[in-house]
């Protein structure tokens, strides 16, 4: 079953038409990779899930409910997000910023998910917990980022360019968590990348997205064979053996 | 004399006095308990006549308030009109010309008749009968620079002025009935004009800074630095007369108590009133005093109940004491007073502030949401900030009176920009991207601003507070003039009396109040700053 829906996505900024009628599927337990050049729309189309941005026209489900009629706050709640800069809260400590979506839902022991969150990022809570996000390196941040991001245990995340701002040894390594971590706990992803390379390592599927359109939407072991046209040119522009 | 007849808000003060209806006075509350507000200028023979009628009033059994010191004409006509006050000193030929603008046709009689006509017929009051005195203008040179250029009259003047300084109050500059009138009258052209306040007039003459001055003609100073007068020999100048000027409210309400000033008139001459003001200005002694003998010399003694202001005391003046010794003694002598004007002064800051806070910080929170409405909102607050102080002041007497409310309300204007500026500012700029991810992750708005966005602002918001606050501390001195009190009052008075020590009494506790102030919301800005934000706190 599709977890996630996008039917007919149109959505303008002034004159600039950022989604120009995309409707993309990601079934349950798929990472999805959203590959594309900046202004193509894959942000737009990820903001869309979870309602930070409202389409013109089309509509988006979740778990098969039209986002539309959803109270956003709930529906956000239930859906992991993990942004490029990892956006962490300055002044609440690495633990709170954890616990932050399970303290929102009112779970009594949102502390401890927090702690097991952070855990499963490989963080030790009680190196961690108690310090602030400025001391802490890029890498540890955006960790944090990610295990904010599952704490309350949710079946969707998003993610937009999270391993983008990392240097590349620590992006390995994130991503490797991240790709163990997704596995373990089954959860079905979408993340946005410019970087064909990263799309294949950590997507199951890959989508290629082109002046607000999904231009070829193919599993990623398929892509070197299926890839023509602009998929072709990315995928030679990252630098992937072909 | 004309005194301070400040000319800053002169434009609006006309339009002012032309479409304000006449007295708004209360005819109602006809409590002929009420103490009879007395009022004066902020210079010697002002308070010293003020202090007279009041003495006077209360050895007839009337109680009196006293409100010396206003600033200027323009804001005791506010406070006369809007019948805030009852009586005050004041010059027929300042109520021809400052107020009613107006040339000077004929003598005294003709003079006085004319405004007891023109302001019984535009807002009800009523000129008492004169007291028997001129002071008028009165243009004065040091004795040896006039002996040596052999200049007695106005018309000498001529041929000399182009090597002449002129050291003027700024209200006679720039004025018909002022510089400008007199140059042409005269044909007069200084080679160069200052604006001088009273307090350093005399002083800069001394000094041969200034070659010649506005003085007035009863004033003690002009014995006192060897100033010679010249005389207004092609009668510029109208007649000075000085009489109680009664309010519409004051002569209706309570004609026993008019009847009883009446009693003052033409009793004073002019040497009697020079010699009053000498003991005051020169010999430093209190007004309340001065004023008993005087009213004793003229045939109508009565004790003094409560001094009008802070006496100067006799050593004071002594030219073996200069400021800096004589300062730390008065200010400790003066210390109960002292402590209350800081008391009050505080009072209005704190006021004035709270206020502030309670509009500008919602304020600030809302146009963060309405974005569309900062740039013209912050505009408004921009242009509330750049009007002079005094001349808000004077806006505020009509709608509000005079006293401490005004005074609270124009510093609450004043107040508004910064703390406005920053709290949109700082919520604007508190962790875009963080506030981004909370909201992504179902953060309500409400939590993303109890939460994230006050708390990382407060530092900022808290730097508005503390930038309003140092600037009311300074401009609530102002206050002073239309009658607030704090710390404002010894700097008005002092400025009056030319008394330096007086001056500082009030500008040195203000300034260490201001800085005080400012140390104490930088360390509230500190202490509000949150953890994990800013390095090396906490």
């Amino acid at each position: 079953m599709a977890l996630i829906r996008v039917e007919e996505g149109v959505k303008r900024y002034g004159t600039t038409l950022a989604l120009d009628g995309v409707s993309v599927s990601v079934d349950a337990g798929v990472c999805l990779a959203l590959v594309g050049g900046s202004g193509s729309g894959k942000t737009t189309l990820l903001r869309a899930v979870n309602r930070l941005t409202r389409l013109d026209s089309g509509r988006v489900l979740v778990r098969g409910e039209p986002v539309d009629g959803q109270d956003p706050v709930r529906l956000r709640r239930s859906i992991g997000y993990v942004q490029q800069d990892g956006g962490l809260i300055p002044h609440w400590t690495c633990l709170a910023n954890a616990s932050l979506v399970p303290g929102l839902l009112g779970s009594p022991d949102a502390s401890e998910q927090g702690r097991r969150a952070l855990d499963a990022t490989g963080l030790d809570p009680g190196e961690f917990g108690d310090r602030y996000p400025r001391e802490l390196s890029g890498g540890q941040q955006q960790r944090i980022a990610i295990a904010r991001a599952i704490a309350a245990r949710p079946d969707i995340l998003l993610m937009d360019e999270p391993f983008g701002a990392l240097d590349a040894i620590t992006r390995t390594e994130a991503q490797e968590t991240f790709i163990s971590l997704r596995e373990s706990a089954g959860m079905t992803a979408c993340f946005v990348t410019h970087d064909m390379s990263e799309a294949l390592r950590v997507g199951t599927h890959i989508a290629v997205m082109q002046e607000g359109r999904i231009v070829l939407q193919v599993p990623a072991a398929e892509l070197v064979d299926r890839a023509t046209g602009y998929a072709a040119e990315l995928l030679e522009k990252s630098g992937v053996p072909v | 004399m004309s005194g301070l007849r400040i000319g800053l808000v002169r434009g609006t003060w006309a339009l002012t006095l032309c479409t304000m209806p006449a007295a708004p006075a209360p005819l109602d509350g006809q409590d002929r308990d009420r103490p009879i507000r007395v009022a004066s200028k902020p210079y010697a023979e002002s308070y010293l006549l003020a202090e007279l009628f009041a003495q006077f009033l209360e050895a007839n059994g009337f109680a009196v308030e006293r409100r010396p010191g206003f600033g200027m004409t323009e804001l005791l006509m506010q406070a006369m009109i809007a019948g805030e006050i009852d009586v005050y000193p004041e010059y027929t030929g300042t109520g021809l010309a400052a107020i009613l603008g107006e040339t000077a046709a004929g003598g005294s009689a003709a003079v006085f008749s004319r405004v007891s006509e023109e302001f019984e017929a535009r807002w009800g009051m009523r000129w008492l009968p004169p007291l028997g005195f001129e002071n008028t203008y009165a243009i004065a040179m040091r004795r040896e620079a006039a002996d040596s250029l052999e200049v007695r009259a106005l018309s000498g003047l001529t041929a000399i002025a182009p090597d002449l300084v002129g050291g003027f109050s700024p209200d006679f500059i720039g004025r018909d009935d002022g510089l400008d009138g007199l140059a042409a009258a005269y044909g007069i052209e200084f080679r160069e004009t200052r604006g001088l306040l009273q307090a350093v007039k005399y002083q800069a003459i001394e000094e041969g800074a200034v070659d010649v001055i506005d003085a007035y003609s009863t004033d003690g100073a002009i014995s006192r630095y060897d100033l010679t007068v010249l005389t207004d020999d092609r009668s510029f100048f109208p007649p000075y007369d000085a009489a109680p000027l009664a309010s519409r409210a004051f002569h209706e309400e309570r004609p026993e108590a008019v009847l009883v000033l009446t009693r003052l008139g033409s009793r004073i001459d002019v040497a009697a009133m020079r010699r009053a003001n000498e003991r005051v200005e020169v010999e430093g002694r209190s007004v309340a005093e001065v004023a008993a003998e005087l009213l004793a010399e003229i045939g109508l003694g009565g004790g003094p109940d409560e001094e009008m202001i802070p006496s100067a005391g006799a050593a004071a003046r002594d030219a073996e004491s200069p400021v800096l010794s004589a300062l730390p003694r008065r200010m400790w002598d003066n210390r109960g007073e002292l402590f209350r004007q800081v008391l009050r002064h505080l009072l209005l800051v704190v006021g004035s502030l709270g206020a502030a806070m309670a509009v500008a910080v919602p304020a600030g929170v809302v146009l963060e949401r309405r974005r569309a409405l900062a740039g013209t909102t912050l505009r408004v607050a921009g242009v509330l900030q750049t009007i002079p102080s005094i001349a808000l002041l004077a806006f505020m007497i009509p709608v509000f009176g005079i006293g401490a409310v005004p005074a609270v309300v124009a510093l609450f204007l004043y107040s508004l920009l910064p703390i406005l500026r920053n709290t949109y500012t700082g919520i604007i700029e508190a962790a875009p991207h963080a506030v981004e991810a909370g909201r992504a992750l179902g953060m309500t708005e409400w939590q993303l601003l109890a939460r994230i966005r006050l708390p990382l602002a407060a530092p900022v918001i808290m730097a508005g507070i503390r930038t309003a606050a140092v600037i009311n501390v300074g401009t609530a001195t102002l206050a002073a003039f239309i009658g607030a009190g704090g710390l404002g009052d010894p700097i008005v008075a002092g400025l009056a009396l030319s008394d330096p020590v007086m001056i500082l009494s009030g500008a040195i506790p203000a300034a260490a109040l201001a800085l005080l102030v400012d140390w104490g919301l930088g360390g509230a800005e500190v202490l509000v700053a949150p953890r994990g934000v800013a390095e090396g706190r906490r």
